[in-house]
């Protein structure tokens, strides 16, 4: 995920905001507020659940900006922010709301689309509310997201063979829950 | 043998656009404004299209006028008219020699002038500049927004046209209706203000900017992550 | 390994690092079921358009909030569009594409709901709803909008249509006036 090359830096957006120029944050939450939805609505599997998740961590982003070390790296400091917040949803949910929110998770409306095809994107998607939320979000970094497992180490300060650990059995999860409720 | 086949493509061409612009305009009205109006601005749009005109305003006036909650008749009447400043500026653009076909954001930016009080010729003027036409397109939009503050047509191209000339980029020329709204507010007339803008304008286009006040260093370009 | 987990090597089909032909025969309806779980990914854009308007809404009530805020009585009878304009350092300002913050303010006095609508958000009055500030009396939305041309006008309790008093404003073409941005 890398910075917008069109206009300002995020650093210089921040060191602007923190200069008092407060409205020029909105160029860094329109810049990336659906890149880091899409990461939420799969982690909490509902666009409104995410909707609220972005929300509240550009909130939070704002109100800490002076504690991002490098502006400049203002999109990686930000996603921790979204994550923890992706997380303490998920520690707060009863585990019989994450599949009533999976139930709702639009399909992806495409206009070449079958029912067969959407059937099998709610179904993957209800499968994914079913892991641990660390299982989750490496199936979603590198499926969805498409970073690279170095990446995704790199971002979550982790290490690539406790990553694909954690993919592996998510592979097995996923393909049980497939095929249990195939 | 060549001719007709490049006849034949033009018509193709325009096949295609005009069912991309039917195809377009359908698909933004659907839901949005009566079935009197979607068919009506359908049909004037597909003719505008094969026009080279930009089809953008109209659908634009046609949902405003139903969100507005104007009655059909007059939004019919309000597109037409849309249509009629879109004509006169893309002529405008042509007499000033422009080179066809017509840039269709321009031709808009002309219409929106025209919309604010400026005619035919002050748009051949402004275009006649010679600038290039991104810049001109702003020089449009910035002379219809002095027109629409008060300034009078004649000041209103002769500071847009000598800021062009100038060479002053797009950022300087939107800043013209805030220079002059702070003369307005210090008690100039809008002709007054303009005026005095124009001078300056032209002055430093002759001789360049006067050394006690000269336009500030451009900032080096940001380093790209 | 048990009969419902997935072979180390198909494993590694999942994980990019080997393609279906790498894969020994026995193996391949596995694989192949891996690559259909693969192709049930959902990787469609997820568009927020009102997070933007949400955030700075929600920032500006938390500084007011802060803020001891006293508007001189003349602020009561005027509104004022405020345009913070987000330059950037290059000299094109408005380079084509380039976006650029602007916030709308409007004092309203006794009005319930107060929106903005115009040709950046198809002249929706329940699109870019304004929130209140300060007073109770200024309301007030943060929008980062495209460089270009644009009109508007704000819409009080979802029926009057008014520009706004100190913008520049053109004939809307139905016998009133929509206020001009141009960024």
């Amino acid at each position: 995920m890398h910075a917008d090359t069109q206009g300002p830096s995020d650093g210089e957006i921040v060191r602007a905001v923190l200069a008092g120029d407060r409205d020029r944050y909105a160029l860094l939450v329109e810049r990336y507020r659906d890149r880091y939805a899409r990461y939420a609505s799969r982690m909490l599997g509902s666009t409104d659940a995410a909707d609220d998740a972005v929300q509240d961590a550009f909130v939070r982003a704002y109100d800490q900006l002076a504690q991002c070390q490098d502006p400049a790296k203002f999109v990686g400091w930000f996603f921790l922010i979204l994550r923890n917040r992706c997380f303490a949803e998920q520690r707060k949910r009863r585990p019989h709301l994450s599949l009533e929110a999976a139930a709702r998770v639009p399909a992806g409306q495409r206009s070449d689309d079958g029912a067969e095809s959407a059937e099998r994107r709610r179904a993957l998607q209800q499968a994914l509310m079913e892991l641990t939320a660390e299982q989750r979000e490496v199936f979603v970094l590198k499926h969805v997201e498409g970073l690279s497992y170095t990446e995704i180490a790199e971002r979550l300060n982790t290490s690539v063979p406790s990553l694909k650990m954690r993919m592996h059995r998510a592979y097995d999860r996923l393909r049980e829950q497939l095929r249990d409720h195939a | 043998m060549i001719r007709s086949c490049a006849a034949v493509l033009c018509v193709v061409a325009l096949a295609v656009t005009a069912l991309d612009a039917q195809q377009t305009i359908a698909g933004r009205l659907s839901g949005r404004v009566s079935p009197e109006i979607a068919m009506l601005v359908q049909e004037l749009g597909s003719a505008a299209a094969h026009r080279g005109l930009p089809v953008d305003p109209l659908i634009q006036k046609a949902i405003e006028g139903s969100a507005k909650a104007i009655p059909s008749d007059r939004v019919g009447t309000a597109v037409r008219l849309v249509v009629d400043q879109l004509d006169t500026a893309a002529a405008a653009l042509r007499n000033a020699g422009l080179a066809t076909p017509l840039d269709t954001v321009e031709i808009a930016a002309g219409a929106f002038a025209i919309t604010a009080g400026l005619r035919g010729r002050d748009i051949t003027e402004i275009a006649r500049t010679g600038r290039p036409t991104a810049e001109v397109i702003v020089g449009l939009r910035v002379a219809g927004t002095l027109a629409a503050i008060g300034v009078p047509p004649s000041e209103t191209v002769t500071l847009v046209s000598a800021s062009l000339r100038g060479r002053r980029g797009a950022g300087d020329l939107l800043t013209l209706p805030g220079q002059v709204q702070t003369e307005m507010a210090r008690g100039a007339t809008p002709a007054q203000a303009a005026a005095g803008l124009a001078r300056a304008a032209a002055a430093q286009a002759r001789h360049g900017p006067p050394p006690d006040r000269g336009p500030p260093p451009h900032p080096p370009a940001p380093p790209h992550p | 390994m048990t009969e419902r987990e997935f072979h180390p090597q198909v494993k590694q089909l999942l994980d990019g690092e080997l393609t279906l032909a790498d894969l020994p025969a026995e193996l391949r309806d596995e694989g192949e079921e891996a690559l259909r779980l693969l192709a049930a990914v959902d990787r469609e854009p997820v568009s927020v358009p009102s997070v933007t308007w949400r955030v700075m809404a929600r920032l500006e009530r938390k500084r007011q909030r802060r803020l001891a805020w006293l508007l001189a009585p003349a602020l009561a009878a005027a509104a004022a569009l405020l345009v913070w304009l987000g330059r950037p350092a290059s000299p094109v300002a408005s380079a084509p594409g380039s976006m650029v913050t602007v916030r709308f303010v409007l004092v309203a006095p006794g009005a319930h709901q107060v929106s903005v609508a115009g040709t950046f958000n198809g002249w929706d009055p329940a699109a870019t709803p304004l929130v209140r500030s300060g007073s109770g009396d200024m309301w007030v939305a943060t929008l980062v909008l495209p460089s270009g041309q644009h009109q508007y006008a704000f819409v009080v309790d979802r029926a009057r249509w008014i520009p706004d008093p100190t913008a520049p404003a053109v004939d809307d073409g139905f016998g009133r006036r929509n206020s001009v941005l141009t960024l």
